[in-house]
């Protein structure tokens, strides 16, 4: 019994001393979310003030699961994260690998590959674009001199060709964090582990596939769950390249819920595609860390 | 002020993006502030903040309405009352190249044929027409300018959408052939706004250009500009197959209304009759070349030589005017039709099915927000 009292009042302390950080995120978090989504269940639209702001219960989540342009903006996300994560996962690997080596200028070369990524996404898009716009642009110049195009072409008026600069621009920017967490997974493993296989006449290719990789899964699962829900949010990228040009082909979500949200004002339907975002970033995320057994936390 | 010495005036400043400044308003209105009392608005947002009971009727004080061009009012007007009186116009031109080209094309055949024989001539430049094509609002104002041509129109009188009826697929698929079929228009349009299109044009490699009045300044001064003393404008010319069309420009512009929740209602009156008043418009022509709203001053001797261009085809430009639909979903609607708009030019869709599925959406959007009642009731009142 004194026991169990004693345990009562250390939790009763405890709570007690995590009361002001749980306040803190129930202001910043929990409460924003739970006004997002009490405003999911209204009719509001702030320009049409003549409809007042009734209740209409699961009307907006309705509109959204008929709404072909919420599916699309979906598929579209979708794609985007999957092609741009694994062309980052593929060549940031690679990155790594090399900057793992001792070389001289090791140093330099790690600050200079950030490079990209230290400049902000809007200042990058709008340099991509420039790259790709007209006619006369670098990326035609250097298609056609190098032959693979015949003419100079408009990417930005087809659907395949519009994402070439949205993926070539993410990745370009983002490969070098993605390479820098692998590198930092890559410095965990233990160099005795590569000297054993070499003895055992292992080549490189098998330490890659039966060391390398296995010991770095956590390293990349990490990348994984921080790039995903990046990737799932996707905005000024898009915004700044294609506007989600020609016609809707390459609207995201977010870019989607902006527009609904601050171009439409419409707060009721716009919270509701707020929501929906957020319980799939959200699921996401429970699937990294529950099913794929991430570990976030320093305990092992 | 020297006439109403008792009305002392503050100025507020508003973001210069159009987007940014209807955020913010409506932002205001929403908390309900009544500062400023004098609202500037864009010529398509007057009939949602009247909607919206957001801006005062300005009938009570007797504007001179017939003093103004007819189009202005009409943008203007909700459900049969005056909410804002125009500030200044912005309008729709066709830039022409008149060492190129020394006719006003009359038609829309012609002027395509005209941009085709001027860009086969040896060293004629590389472009026909250039516009706005991007998926934006510029896209609209371009679609209102060909509809016209073809005798087509939006919305009608009735507050019914006919924007899938065959003048309007016509007046597409001879935006789209420009692209594709005559070749006058570049692709790359399909991604330009109002700068992109300068740009050619004072660069001398385009034959045409719809624009806005603006460039009209940069493209005279000879230190920057390869065509000045080389262009005019006129109208955007209507269709030689259409009977029903007729010469038609995209109407834009400013204009001032009262904020609803002011307390000094009467005064803010006084400093929109003073600001639009011929006196005042006249100075603006001199200063930074906006374009009056008052018929009159176009005859006017101390108009010459201030807006750059000849005053008789601003006016007749003016003239041939037309509000984009006035109808508080506006922006909506809009944004319905750039994206399908967008669709048929870059050849997703056929015309055709674009527009149906553009009426399809816009009727969706009139029963969601409760506008046919509205509409018909406004319209009724409003129409010409």
């Amino acid at each position: 019994m004194k026991k169990i009292s004693r345990l009562g009042h250390e939790a009763r302390l405890g709570w007690t001393l995590v009361a002001p950080a749980l306040s803190v995120i129930a202001l910043i978090a929990i409460f924003p979310l739970g006004w997002t989504f009490w405003e999911s269940l209204h009719l509001h639209e702030l320009r049409m003030p003549w409809l007042g702001k009734p209740f209409i219960g699961l009307a907006n989540y309705i509109e959204i699961a008929k709404d072909p342009r919420f599916w699309a903006a979906l598929g579209h996300t979708a794609f985007f994260t999957v092609v741009s994560i694994s062309l980052e996962l593929v060549i940031g690997l690679y990155l790594a690998l090399v900057m793992n080596r001792v070389f001289r200028g090791r140093g330099f070369v790690r600050a200079a590959v950030l490079v990209p990524w230290a400049i902000p996404t809007v200042v990058a898009a709008l340099l991509w674009r420039f790259i790709f716009e007209s006619q006369g642009g670098i990326a035609n110049a250097l298609l056609v001199r190098a032959g693979i195009l015949k003419e100079p072409m408009v990417w930005f008026i087809e659907a395949s060709t519009a994402w070439v600069p949205v993926i070539l621009s993410d990745v370009w920017k983002t490969t070098p964090f993605v390479a820098l967490l692998l590198l930092a997974g890559l410095q965990n493993i233990d160099l005795s582990l590569y000297e054993a296989a070499a003895v055992d006449g292992a080549n490189a290719w098998w330490q890659l596939r039966h060391i390398t990789l296995p010991l770095l899964k956590p390293a990349i699962l990490v990348t994984l769950i921080f790039r995903t829900l990046d990737g799932f949010r996707v905005f000024d990228l898009i915004y700044v390249l294609t506007g989600g040009g020609p016609g809707t082909s390459t609207e995201p979500v977010a870019l989607y819920t902006f527009n609904a949200l601050l171009q439409n004002l419409r707060f009721g339907y716009g919270s509701a595609l707020s929501v929906v975002i957020f319980a799939i970033t959200f699921g996401l995320a429970m699937f990294y860390v529950r099913g794929l057994g991430v570990k976030l936390g320093g305990e092992e | 002020m020297q006439l109403n010495p008792g009305i002392r005036v503050e100025l507020q400043r508003t973001p210069d993006d159009a987007n940014q400044r209807h955020q913010l308003y409506v932002q205001w209105l929403n908390a309900r502030v009544g500062n400023p009392s004098i609202l500037q608005l864009d010529v398509v947002w007057t009939p949602e903040f009247a909607a919206a009971g957001w801006v005062l009727p300005l009938d009570p004080y007797h504007p001179a309405r017939s003093e103004f061009f007819p189009a202005t009012i009409i943008a203007n007007t909700w459900a049969g009352k005056l909410y804002a009186l125009p500030w200044f116009a912005d309008v729709g031109l066709l830039y022409r190249r008149t060492d190129l080209v020394p006719n006003e094309p009359k038609t829309l055949e012609e002027m395509v044929s005209q941009a085709q024989a001027a860009m086969a001539r040896r060293g004629g430049p590389r472009y026909g027409i250039v516009s706005q094509g991007a998926r934006y609002e510029g896209l609209i104002t371009g679609f209102v300018e060909y509809l016209g041509a073809f005798g087509g129109r939006i919305i009608d009188d009735k507050g019914e959408v006919v924007v899938n009826r065959p003048e309007a697929v016509r007046a597409l698929e001879f935006m789209r052939d420009e692209l594709y079929r005559t070749h006058v228009a570049p692709l790359d349009v399909l991604t330009w706004h109002e700068e992109e299109a300068r740009f050619a044009f004072q660069n001398g490699n385009a034959v045409f250009m719809r624009n806005w009045p603006y460039p009209v300044a940069a493209m005279s001064d000879t230190s920057q500009s390869k065509v000045a003393g080389k262009f005019t404008v006129s109208p955007m010319p209507a269709s030689a197959t259409a009977p029903n069309g007729h010469s038609t420009a995209a109407l834009g512009g400013a204009q001032l209304a009262i904020n609803a929740y002011t307390d000094q209602p009467a005064a803010a009156y006084k400093l929109i009759a003073y600001l639009t008043a011929p006196e005042q418009m006249l100075e603006r022509a001199q200063v930074v070349s906006q374009y009056p709203t008052r018929p009159a001053l176009y005859s006017d001797p101390r108009m010459r030589g201030t807006i750059g261009i000849p005053l008789e085809n601003a006016r007749r430009a003016i003239e041939s005017a037309t509000p984009r639909p006035v109808t508080p979903i506006y922006t909506e609607l809009s944004e319905i039709l750039q994206i399908e708009l967008h669709r048929a030019l870059v050849r997703q869709v056929e015309p055709q099915e674009a527009l149906n599925s553009a009426a399809a959406r816009i009727n969706a959007l009139i029963e969601r927000t409760g506008m046919r009642k509205l509409m018909s009731g406004g319209a009724q009142e409003s129409a010409p």
